[in-house]
């Protein structure tokens, strides 16, 4: 090694190479070890998933609550999000995917927590605007609601925000002017602060927080496999203590757990 | 194997030496960046918030590629000219001086972006931020300090 460092030799081409392919390799690495949590994540959601909190106790928010699926169903998913939050909008397609496989058998219930922190500084506006939708159509409310998540860049850093919204509202059919006209009345933001209400009085404090059947689901828990896991977990539970209940679910589920695998 | 070479080169070389070294921190932390960028499951946001909302940003990448990514590349070119200054390289010790310089802007710019724009400091972009900052002061230093700069005559 003494005699090698010499203008000339290759020693230097080496040890970039080495370099290199270590950074490539480490980050290959990296990328492994982190694209495998489907099992650290089933065990992040089992083992909180003992967070249970007590519904009760807490305001009830909007009433009648933003809502799909049917409202007598056994299990009851709700969300607290924030339409300014990329990690709302990044779990908003598994959203999705759940109320489209669950359907009925699922109550789906959105509720607004926009934060109030510097970077969502229109979050709260974009809740606001949200329920203004849902007053002249409440099926609207979730087009707008994808709308909001699909172009969040783009309204996010905007100054222009209010007409990218009234864009999509009238892209949707719906009446602009009545949409400003309820943006700026007080029911869409009573509708806001019930809901931001209930989720401090459950003690969210962080977007988005999903319960299944009053059960916190954490962040890293919040994808397709594990929510059908837990989702079929419940409904379960629910046909054991009610045998009258309907039993079509049971195979379906079954069916949903091997598919998860 | 650094150190090998530190200890017998003469004082005028080691700021290369210490480039190398540094560079390889500025490298090891951009590529953890980037692949934190590529796979991370986006954390939550919170009240309190963090890193998250700095790697989630809309400033995260440009034109789809994560700028860590950029990052690394020019830790990896910074790498491989101070190396190549630490053998004797005096071409490459001058691109490594106007290098750093241009680390040193674009890093201003994302602390601006930060501190400003998105409100939110993200503790691996520091220590990015940091490890550019002292490539740049070694270049500075190299520059201004003519005793000590001229790396690696003696090889």
């Amino acid at each position: 090694m003494k005699n090698e460092p010499q203008k000339g030799s290759g020693l230097p081409m080496i040890i970039i190479g080495v370099v290199l392919i270590a950074a490539v390799a480490g980050a290959y690495f990296l990328y492994n070890s982190s694209q495998t949590p489907a099992n650290r994540n089933t065990a992040a959601g089992n083992k909180n998933s003992n967070r249970t909190v007590n519904s009760a106790a807490a305001p009830l928010g909007a009433n009648p609550p933003n809502m799909l699926g049917s409202p007598t169903a056994s299990v009851t998913v709700e969300e607290f999000a924030d339409f300014q939050c990329p990690a709302c909008s990044a779990v908003h397609p598994t959203m999705k995917e759940i109320q489209s496989t669950y359907g009925n058998r699922i109550r789906f219930i959105f509720r607004n927590f926009p934060l109030a922190i510097p970077q969502h500084d229109k979050a709260y506006e974009a809740a606001v605007a949200s329920e203004a939708v849902r007053m002249q159509d409440s099926t609207k409310f979730w087009d707008f609601q994808n709308k909001l998540y699909e172009n969040q860049q783009a309204w996010s850093a905007n100054p222009n925000y209010r007409q990218i919204w009234e864009g999509y509202v009238r892209d949707a059919g719906l009446d602009v002017e009545k949409f400003k006209a309820d943006m700026a009345g007080s029911a869409a933001k009573k509708r806001v602060d019930e809901d931001i209400q209930r989720g401090r009085g459950l003690g969210v404090d962080s977007t988005p927080t999903l319960f299944v059947n009053g059960k916190n689901i954490p962040m890293d828990a919040i994808n397709v496999a594990n929510l059908r896991q837990v989702i079929d977990a419940e409904i379960q539970n629910a046909i054991k203590t009610q045998p009258a209940a309907n039993s079509a679910p049971a195979s379906n589920s079954a069916a949903n757990s091997n598919a998860a695998k | 194997m650094d150190d090998e070479l530190a200890e017998q080169a003469s004082p005028a070389s080691k700021l290369p030496i210490i480039a190398v070294m540094v560079a390889l921190i500025g490298l090891a932390d951009s590529v953890y960046l980037t692949v934190q960028h590529l796979t991370a499951a986006p954390v939550p946001c919170s009240i309190i918030s963090g890193c998250e909302t700095v790697l989630t940003s809309a400033y995260a990448d440009m034109a789809g590629v994560p700028t860590a990514a950029f990052g690394a590349a020019a830790y990896f070119a910074a790498f491989s000219l101070a190396l190549l200054a630490a053998f004797g390289n005096r071409a490459a010790w001058m691109l490594f001086g106007v290098l750093s310089i241009g680390m040193a802007a674009f890093t201003l710019w994302l602390l601006y972006l930060q501190g400003f724009v998105i409100g939110a400091f993200c503790q691996f972009c520091l220590i990015s931020a940091l490890t550019t900052f002292v490539l740049f002061g070694i270049a500075m230093l190299s520059k201004f300090w003519r005793r000590v700069v001229s790396p690696s005559f003696h090889f």
